[in-house]
């Protein structure tokens, strides 16, 4: 009898203790303890949101530009792929979820397929932590990463991969990451644009920059609509900052009227308008100063 | 005799003889008789005129004065006695005691001088006056004082009821006159003396009537009509009274048969009483050694039984097990204790009344009577490592019996490999224990002439189990000859010198037959078969009466707890003596873990300069390596821990102690050296690899174990006969609990007639290994700092968070997706006729409505839709079940998004809370560990396992995902809780619960020895095959 009571203790003793539950219990669990309502207040709507997202260039778009302009590959501006185990907080990996993936872009365009694979391992790793590795077949990546000819159809499976991304992430309601991952791709972008620009004095690279102000104004849109959010709004302000120095630079607009042209068979309209840039070296050393301290507190 | 012992017998001789009236004739007479019969001619005439010298010495000086003592006289006696005292031993004295008497005889009347001569020799000697009057009066006095005298025993016609005297009396139908003995029990020996017209002959050669004649050990007196009188009978009628225990054994009708039904023994009848020793001899391989392992209940026979005190030794063995001893032929000491240790335990064992001076002083005095005080506290050492000698070790071995006295007594071969003097010392130790009333039976080979005397019967087998000879032993030489119509067949002695040659027994019966060359034939010239109808037609064997009412007594044995204290002591005490052991013991674990971590503290960043924790790729090794480690050391240091003490096992069977206490001494002690084991282990591994607050969890999971693996161990070592069998069966235990840990062979990766889609396989439940692995690898992961990681007011910690978060990821991703998948599949198939379509459709809708019925705690699965079968399946009916599933949708993408914003707001908050986030990771944390118990590497993220899904990723998150009744136990891998009777209980204390129910088990199949008599009835399948 003794023994039996014994027992029971025991059972009791084992089954105490918060944890130890079914699945369903785990889920259904209360989830009043977080106020939901304030962290997930949206100003923009969602769909202008997914509007604006949509129109900014992707980070492999940004390292197209810096190849053409004659950059040289720079291992030492991008971001080690050692860091990726810091990051805890969903925040701080979908920031640099993108900047791997600028990263990334970076160098698939400089066919640095080797590299590409520690900086995709980053990508899935961070993924994962996002629950959205799923869009990554890790092991095609890697078998296309065997081979320098597959680099193109490398960088299409990861700009893919980030477009499935976005999508999936705003269709479940997640957009806030979605963004973040815009945000630390295009910082991370910028940044090695303003590295190779103050190295080779490219003022195609330049201007490059100086256009990102178009960019900048229409991010600061949506960013500040997730404001709520402490983290964010912390990063919200940078980026406030970063507008104030992109307002200097000037963008003049030369509008000429559209013409319809035949592009490969197909009749298009083509827009003639011309922007000129207006940016100055010292406004460059500027943007490139914010860029890094921004980047580097995202990547830290 | 020594020239000085005779030259002062003359002395004495001439004293006495000289008082009164000088010497006479006759007793001059006696004089040169008593020395003629004990030396050869020539000397006997020497000390004959010694001996006139000395009286002539004397008469010359007293001429003329009164014939008085004289002060002169007995001072010089009193000189002489002392000389005597420093060179004869106590008997020697009675024996001259007695001649002194015998001398006053010769002239009629003894002299009132004379009488007080013999007087102050008797108490210069140091003899006890009460023996010393009984000897004068045995020895001086006529017939009928005899009759009146206690201590004298008297043998005549006179039937027990017309006796009227005081002595001790016993009739003997056709004998002439009265013959008398006498024992003085301080030297244990007796005389008898004879008045009457019959013939008395002992040991063959007359005596003379009316003088007191030694009765020597294994004497016999045969009167010509009036029978026939052992010194082992005559001794019992002196001691019967000093004898407490009333005993009967008797053998009836004994067949003994071995395994493969060849008989071993036939037809054996014995009976016999208290106090006698009895000797089994035989030719090699004829079964003595079986034939008293039958007797001693450790085998049990064919037919027949044996009776003590009419109690069935074989059937009833709890009555009577205490009152049997055993000592084989090997040693039953344990090495590493010291004689007295030995013994001091043994007598703890059997005596719970006595406390620990009193068992000291038992032992001591048990000791001193033995001679063995100078070695009492030298250790026994082995046969191989002597400390002390053969003789020694055997006096020690009896020694263990003699404290606690048994009533019956089992000796195998107790003088094999002894010299003589050694041999006849264990002899008269054996003797002297059945004069205290013990049953003594000895299994003896080639024994000397004084041996073989010593005892009080003799049973004697041939080859094939036949009893030849069972009586007197030196009757059996007269018998054998006589059989065998040698010549001399009624002299079964020397004349002269009173010697045996048991030898010649054995030449006889197995004699061979001559051919007509004159070379001896393999054949005897008689068959065991005839030695044995011979022996049924001249041996009638008188049963004795069962004792019924006679109290058997048993041990005062101590309790069960006291037992295994007892038990433990003496175990702790040989082991702690045993220096290398301890040594290896108590460093094997520290250094394996040191060798261990040591080579697995692999530096994985090159970036950081430190070692960290968090990127060492080889934490799931290092689980798998200790658990390893401790069941291979639990396993080495209990497998021989049964097969070192099967010998004292055996002998302590017969104190019929609990089988119980020694094991729970013996598991006590193993669990106790494995708890320091794991700890050092621990405490060496976890250091060096930098394992961070994890340590009670890992050394208690070792801990479990090395206790699982020290019984498994015990029963090996329960069931098996030799240490090399036991060693050779280790990686047979060891292999499959590495295969089947579930570290180095993924169980979703192993044969399919053993594999489960989503649960461990049942054979791999069957290892403490895989429940171990699994343990310390879901704690490792669960219970770190990091995954701890709680604000102060928030009841979820890190680990909580992530779990909803990844089983809510789980369903988003996985689940309802492929719910989709198949009812949208089925939406489109439903028309078809096709068979394996309708099949898949079917099983299909199965599927999912199970798996929607399942989350119904979320939202509610209509019924129509639970009762939908495919038959009334439309596309409606499809469209509502995508509508459900819609809702489900919803409900798990809140509860994910919220979850991670709470994970989110956790982490935040912690790092402005000032914690380091990253430092704990690294430090408590450990990828790979993360890695495996989640599955990383899985490709398939979701299966069905027949009629439900079950994920192949995440495994620490999720509980079981199907339960199939209350008691099943079963689940995935790395579960993080497992289910029993409704309850959910932590995989860590159900696993560590787990193995320590199931080493109670084994307890219990150790306890009831279950492995070994499994083993013995495969053995005996074997031999009904063949």
């Amino acid at each position: 009898m003794k023994k039996v009571i014994l027992f029971s203790v025991l059972l009791a003793a084992m089954s105490c203790g918060s944890g130890n539950q079914s699945n369903d219990a785990v889920i259904g669990g209360d989830s009043s303890t977080v106020d939901t309502a304030s962290s997930n207040s949206v100003v923009l709507p969602q769909d202008a949101v997914e509007g604006i997202v949509k129109t900014i260039p992707s980070p492999i778009e940004t390292s197209v530009i810096i190849k053409k302009a004659g950059g040289e590959y720079n291992k030492a501006i991008l971001n080690p792929t050692e860091n990726s185990k810091n990051y805890s907080s969903s925040f701080k990996k979908a920031l640099n979820l993108g900047v791997y993936g600028a990263d990334l872009g970076y160098i698939n365009i400089y066919e640095k397929n080797k590299e590409s694979l520690y900086y995709l391992q980053s990508v899935k790793e961070l993924a994962d932590g996002l629950n959205i590795g799923q869009f990554f077949d890790f092991e095609t990546i890697k078998r296309m990463a065997g081979s320098s000819k597959n680099a193109d159809s490398l960088l299409n499976i990861t700009t893919d991969n980030f477009n499935q991304i976005n999508d999936y992430l705003f269709q479940k309601n997640r957009s806030d990451q979605s963004v973040l991952i815009l945000l630390g791709g295009w910082i991370e972008g910028l940044n090695i644009m303003c590295e190779t620009a103050i190295k080779s004095k490219n003022p195609k690279l330049y201007e490059k920059i100086g256009e990102q102000k178009i960019v900048i104004d229409q991010l600061v849109l949506v960013i500040s609509s997730f404001e709520s959010d402490a983290n964010i709004r912390e990063l919200s302000m940078g980026m406030k900052e970063m507008q104030k120095i992109f307002e200097k630079v000037e963008i003049t607009y030369t509008y000429k009227e559209s013409k319809m042209e035949i592009v490969d068979g197909i009749p298009t309209i083509v827009d003639k308008s011309e922007s000129k840039v207006n940016i100055s070296e010292s406004q460059v050393l500027e943007i490139a100063k914010i860029t890094k301290d921004l980047r580097d507190k995202i990547v830290k | 005799m020594s020239e000085e012992i005779l030259k002062s017998l003359a002395q004495l001789f001439a004293i006495i003889t000289k008082q009164d009236t000088g010497v006479s004739e006759s007793e001059r007479n006696y004089v040169i008789n008593s020395f003629k019969k004990r030396l050869n001619l020539t000397t006997a005439e020497q000390y004959i005129a010694l001996y006139e010298e000395f009286l002539k010495d004397g008469e010359n000086k007293e001429e003329g004065k009164k014939r008085l003592t004289s002060v002169k006289d007995s001072v010089r006696t009193l000189g002489i006695c002392r000389k005597i005292n420093k060179t004869l031993t106590h008997k020697q004295k009675i024996v001259v005691l007695v001649e002194l008497l015998e001398l006053l005889k010769t002239q009629g009347a003894a002299s009132a001088q004379k009488e007080e001569i013999i007087d102050t020799v008797s108490t210069a000697f140091n003899i006890d006056k009460a023996e010393y009057a009984v000897l004068q009066t045995f020895v001086l006095k006529d017939d009928s004082e005899l009759f009146e005298t206690e201590e004298i025993l008297s043998i005549n016609r006179t039937s027990a009821e017309d006796f009227k005297g005081k002595s001790r009396h016993i009739m003997s139908e056709n004998m002439h006159g009265n013959l008398f003995f006498i024992r003085v029990a301080s030297a244990d020996m007796m005389f008898l003396k004879y008045s009457g017209h019959d013939e008395i002959n002992l040991n063959g050669l007359i005596i003379a009537p009316n003088t007191v004649v030694l009765f020597s050990q294994g004497s016999t007196a045969r009167s010509l009509k009036g029978g026939v009188f052992y010194y082992s009978d005559i001794l019992s009628q002196f001691i019967s009274e000093s004898a407490q225990i009333r005993l009967s054994f008797n053998v009836t009708n004994l067949e003994y048969r071995f395994p493969n039904l060849a008989i071993g023994l036939r037809d054996i009848n014995i009976s016999e009483g208290s106090g006698k020793l009895v000797g089994i001899m035989g030719a090699s391989g004829a079964g003595k050694t079986t034939l008293l392992n039958v007797l001693a209940g450790l085998e049990t026979p064919y037919k027949g039984e044996v009776l003590i005190n009419g109690i069935n030794l074989h059937k009833e063995k709890d009555k009577i097990r205490g009152i049997i001893g055993y000592i084989p032929q090997d040693d039953l000491l344990i090495e590493e204790l010291t004689v007295f240790e030995n013994l001091f335990y043994s007598a703890k064992l059997c005596f719970r009344d006595k406390s620990d001076a009193e068992l000291t002083e038992l032992v001591e005095r048990v000791l001193a009577d033995l001679g063995l005080s100078q070695i009492r506290n030298l250790q026994v050492g082995n046969p191989l490592n002597k400390t002390i000698s053969g003789g020694q070790r055997k006096r020690v071995n009896i020694a263990l019996e003699l404290i606690r006295e048994p009533s019956v007594l089992f000796v195998d071969e107790p003088t094999s490999g002894l010299s003589s003097r050694d041999s006849e010392n264990v002899m008269d130790l054996l003797k002297e224990l059945t004069l205290k009333g013990t049953l003594i039976f000895v299994v003896i080979h080639q024994p000397s002439s004084d041996i073989y005397k010593i005892f009080d019967r003799m049973f004697i087998l041939d080859v094939g189990g036949f009893p030849i000879y069972y009586g007197n032993p030196v009757d059996a030489i007269t018998y054998f000859k006589r059989i065998s119509q040698q010549a001399d067949s009624d002299k079964g002695q020397c004349q002269t010198c009173g010697n045996v040659n048991p030898e010649q027994i054995f030449n006889i019966i197995e004699e061979k037959v001559v051919d007509e060359y004159g070379n001896f034939t393999p054949n005897r010239k008689l068959t065991p078969k005839q030695w044995f109808d011979s022996f049924l037609s001249n041996f009638q064997i008188k049963k004795l009466e069962d004792i019924k009412d006679a109290k058997v007594q048993m041990l005062a044995k101590p309790g069960k707890f006291k037992q295994a204290l007892i038990f433990a002591t003496r175990d702790i005490k040989s082991k702690i003596y045993n220096r290398q052991y301890m040594i290896i013991n108590m460093l094997e674990a520290p250094l394996l873990g040191f060798i261990l971590a040591f080579i697995l503290r692999y530096k994985n960043n090159t970036d950081h300069s430190a070692y960290l924790f968090r990127y060492n790729e080889n934490i799931p090794a290092y689980i798998l390596m200790s658990i390893v480690i401790s069941i291979f050391i639990g396993l080495s240091i209990s497998a021989e821990e049964i097969i070192k003490d099967r010998k004292i096992l055996k002998r302590e069977t017969f104190l019929n102690l609990s089988r119980n206490s020694y094991l729970i001494s013996k598991v006590l002690i193993l669990f106790a050296f494995s708890a320091i084991q794991s700890f050092l282990f621990v405490a060496v591994g976890n250091n060096i690899l930098e394992i961070q607050g994890m340590f009670v969890t890992y050394w208690l999971m070792l801990f479990t174990v090395a206790c699982f693996a020290n019984v498994t161990g015990l029963i090996i070592s329960s069931a098996f006969d030799t240490a090399i069998t036991v060693y050779i069966l280790v990686p047979l235990l060891l292999i499959p609990q590495m295969i089947l840990s579930g570290a180095i062979f993924s169980f979703d990766k192993i044969n399919d007639s053993i594999r489960s889609v989503d649960k461990v396989p049942v054979v791999a439940d069957l290892m403490a290994s895989r429940w171990a692995y699994e343990a310390i690898a879901v704690a490792q992961y669960r219970d770190n700092d990091y995954q701890q990681l709680k604000l102060e007011n928030n009841k979820e910690n890190l680990f909580q968070l992530e779990q909803k978060e990844n089983i809510t990821n789980y369903h988003i991703v996985y689940v309802l997706p492929e719910i989709r998948e198949r009812i949208e599949y089925i939406k489109e198939n439903f028309g078809s006729v096709e068979d394996s379509v309708v099949r898949k459709c079917e099983t299909d809708l199965e599927l999912v409505k199970y798996e929607l019925q399942k989350l119904s705690f979320v939202t509610k699965f209509p019924d129509e839709l639970k009762l939908l079968k495919y038959g009334s399946f439309t596309v409606f009916k499809g469209n509502d079940l995508l509508t459900h599933l819609a809702k489900l949708e919803m409900f798990f993408q809140k509860t994910f998004n919220e979850t991670q914003k709470r994970k989110e707001d956790l982490l935040s908050k912690a790092e402005k809370a000032g914690q380091n986030l990253n430092k704990i990771k690294d430090n408590t944390f450990n990828e790979s560990l993360s890695d495996l118990v989640r599955n990383a590497t899985a490709k398939k993220r979701i299966l069905n396992a027949g009629g439900y899904l079950a994920p192949k990723l995440d495994y620490v998150y999720f509980a079981p995902v199907k339960v199939e009744g209350k008691y099943d136990y079963r689940a995935h891998f790395f579960a993080p809780v497992k289910q029993f009777a409704g309850i959910y209980f932590n995989t860590y204390y159900f696993n560590v619960s787990v193995i320590w129910i199931s080493t109670l088990l084994l307890y219990l199949v150790l306890y009831f020895d279950w492995l070994r008599k499994l083993l013995d009835f495969l053995g005996k399948l074997n031999f009904l095959k063949k």
